[in-house]
């Protein structure tokens, strides 16, 4: 059967936390456990080290040469644990001089090792013939004229015991303390997360009806309070554009509607009573006029579309801008021509950089400012065209367009820009458009990096400032 | 029926736009015969072998480019110019790679549609070999690039030759400032606002060609464009 990994979040995290815990515990208690053997070990081997020295001092050859043990001291019966104590006296042919009894005869540590306990105790473990195994220390002593190897161990049963009691100890605590572990986890994940549930609660909530809603932010400080707060922020941008376009649609629907008016209006009256054909020729020409104007007004709105829509990087090529201006300028020549207007170029090498952009989307742009500009200029005036760059900024071309009409209203030198404004003086009622112009060529030099303006401060005529970031 | 009118047949949906397209189509000079849904259309496609379709792509039930791939698989010789309101690059290249020989977007100036349809059957007939045009008393000759009125040379610019020229290659018709836009300017974007050019540049022309004249050639036709041509007595 698969385990199906859990999808809960906190689950998750408890599962991580407790499965890291479970090994450092194990890796501790292993550690504690060899460290508490040898600790125990060189115990023993002390106790044995000590315990050969008492008993040089007991060892005696009695009067048939034979070795004996003082066994004077028996009289303490607290003393019993000598008892434990298993010993061999050998000489160094391998003759067996003594035997502890509770040996049974068995022998310990069998033949005679090369050297053994010659320079000092030596340390080792031993199996008896009955299976149990010994911590032996050997030693040389001289006696008497006698070398003796004494070969004295005590069992290892019941420390072996005591470490087997100690593991079992651990193995039970062990799974005990990650249990506790688990559940404190999962309730402190719990409380952790709680926000986070709280803010998906109110963003399943948020529909474009009431995008003005935001998420809670209860602690700005941390994680999930910068995450609400991004969050928001995302929000406000969404709000924003939705506005935005909410406005934009309103707007376009009331503008496609004025020309459907004036398109019905003409028919209408047309109709209502029989004229000649003239009367019906012209009601039908004015209806190709609108009909016109209401298809420049969509192909407008199409473009501005096209150019929210434009990617950084599609369609893109690195071209002279200067080049592009008197592209435009040529293709204007004409009207130029006509109205006598003058077109002074300042700093035009400095114009000879290229930038990266949609080519034919730059082009729109431009063509709509200059002509907008010759559109206002009054007949045998001056049209300046300046290039120039900014010092110590980024690399950047600024280019004005100034001319000699009768400028921008004080105070419409940000709403220009919005779509569908047209200015209401009398001065530029004649020459109204679809009021996109501007907004199309804002939203195209905006999208490019740049941006574009126009000088508040001049007194005569209208100066348009547009930046361009330099390809490298 | 005469069999040397070219036939024409209308897909398209759009009861008035396919009954306004019949009038003026016939009116050009041309057989035409319209079908209302795709099923329609393909019958009458195979039943009476016209010369050219005017295709809309977007019909109920079945797509428009459905019908020009069925119609290029089978092999049909027929001249395919689409009308279509999706008027993106995009749809304009699958239109012209699913077989269409030209692609035309709603709403198109009247004009422009018949000077297309005109273009694609000439393709069928044989293309004239003059390289004059004579109009009343004006001549110009594509050769040398000289235009002239009542044999008095007319001192035209570049531009105002080639529009003269446009003018002389559709006389009796109507041009679009559209059409002038696209084919004499070269601007291919759909947006650019050089209606006002074309109308200084008109006005200049008028007043080299005509203004010295007593016979006006060059007509502005209100709503529609211009066009170049005798004025009826």
């Amino acid at each position: 059967m698969r385990i199906s990994r859990p999808t809960n979040l906190r689950t998750r995290l408890t599962l991580w936390y407790v499965a890291v815990l479970a090994v450092l515990l194990l890796v501790y208690a292993a550690l504690v456990f060899a460290f508490q053997y040898a600790l125990l070990t060189r115990q023993l081997a002390h106790d044995e080290v000590q315990d050969v020295v008492t008993v040089e001092g007991l060892l005696y050859f009695d009067t048939q040469d034979k070795l004996q043990l003082h066994q004077d001291y028996y009289s303490r019966p607290q003393s019993h644990l000598l008892v434990d104590r298993l010993m061999e006296v050998r000489d160094l042919s391998g003759n067996v001089l003594y035997r502890s009894s509770v040996l049974h005869d068995m022998p310990l540590g069998g033949p005679n090792r090369d050297g053994e306990g010659d320079k000092a105790f030596d340390e080792r473990v031993v199996r008896l013939r009955d299976g149990s195994y010994v911590f032996l220390v050997s030693h040389i002593h001289v006696m008497q004229g006698h070398t003796l190897l004494i070969r004295l161990g005590y069992s290892l049963a019941p420390l072996r015991v005591r470490m087997i009691q100690f593991m079992g100890m651990l193995l039970v605590a062990i799974p005990l303390a990650l249990l506790l572990a688990g559940a404190a986890g999962q309730l402190i994940a719990r409380r952790a997360l709680r926000p986070l549930e709280k803010m998906s609660n109110r963003a399943e909530g948020i529909t474009a009806s009431n995008l003005d809603q935001r998420l809670e932010i209860q602690n700005p400080d941390d994680e999930l309070g910068q995450m609400a707060r991004v969050f928001n922020l995302l929000l406000d941008r969404l709000e924003q554009a939705f506005f935005q376009l909410q406005r934009f649609t309103a707007d376009a629907a009331h503008e496609l509607r004025t020309p459907l008016a004036s398109l019905r209006t003409i028919g209408e009256v047309a109709l209502e009573r029989d004229q000649n054909d003239d009367a019906y020729r012209e009601a039908l020409e004015d209806i190709l006029e609108e009909s016109a104007r209401l298809s420049e007004t969509i192909d407008s709105l199409l473009l501005l579309a096209r150019a929210e829509t434009t990617q950084p990087g599609t369609e893109q090529t690195v071209f002279i801008v200067a080049d592009l201006v008197n592209e435009v300028l040529n293709l204007l020549g004409i009207v130029i021509e006509e109205k006598h207007v003058r077109v002074l170029r300042e700093g035009e090498a400095t114009g000879c950089v290229g930038v990266r952009a949609d080519r034919s989307l730059l082009r729109v742009a431009i063509l709509n400012l200059l002509h907008n500009a010759l559109k206002f200029s009054p007949n045998d005036s001056i049209l300046r065209i300046a290039y120039s760059r900014p010092e110590n900024v980024e690399p950047k071309l600024i280019i004005a367009f100034q001319d000699e009409g009768p400028g921008i209203q004080a105070g419409e030198h940000e709403r220009i820009f919005e779509r569908f404004f047209t200015s209401r003086t009398s001065s530029t009622a004649s020459h109204s458009g679809t009021g996109l112009g501007l907004s199309i060529t804002k939203l195209i030099i905006d999208r490019l990096g740049g941006s574009v303006r126009f000088d508040q401060d001049l007194q005569q005529g209208a100066r348009c400032i547009i930046e361009l970031p330099i390809a490298e | 029926m005469t069999s040397a009118r070219p036939k024409i047949l209308i897909i398209e949906d759009d009861r008035k736009m396919s009954a306004a397209l019949v009038s003026g189509i016939e009116a050009a000079g041309y057989d035409v015969i319209a079908a209302g849904s795709a099923e329609e259309g393909f019958f009458l496609v195979h039943s009476t072998q016209p010369d050219l379709l005017l295709l809309d792509l977007t019909l109920p039930q079945r797509n428009g480019l459905d019908i020009l791939k069925q119609i290029r698989s089978e092999g049909i010789d027929v001249r395919v110019l689409i009308l279509t309101s999706h008027n993106t690059v995009e749809d304009r290249v699958a239109g012209l790679r699913t077989g269409a020989d030209d692609y035309l977007g709603k709403p198109f100036s009247f004009p422009e549609l018949i000077a297309r349809i005109d273009a694609l059957l000439r393709r069928i007939l044989p293309i004239s070999q003059s390289n004059a045009f004579v109009i009343g008393d004006l001549t110009i000759d594509t050769r040398t690039r000289n235009a002239s009125r009542n044999g008095k040379l007319l001192e035209l610019t570049t531009r105002e030759f080639d529009l003269l020229l446009y003018l002389a290659e559709n006389r009796g018709r109507t041009v679009s400032r559209e059409m002038l836009a696209k084919d004499v300017w070269r601007e291919t974007a759909r947006y650019t606002p050089i209606d006002n050019v074309i109308d200084v540049q008109i006005a200049r022309l008028r007043r080299k060609v005509d203004d010295p004249f007593a016979v006006k050639l060059l007509q502005t036709v209100r709503g529609l464009g211009f066009s170049l041509r005798e004025p009826q007595p």
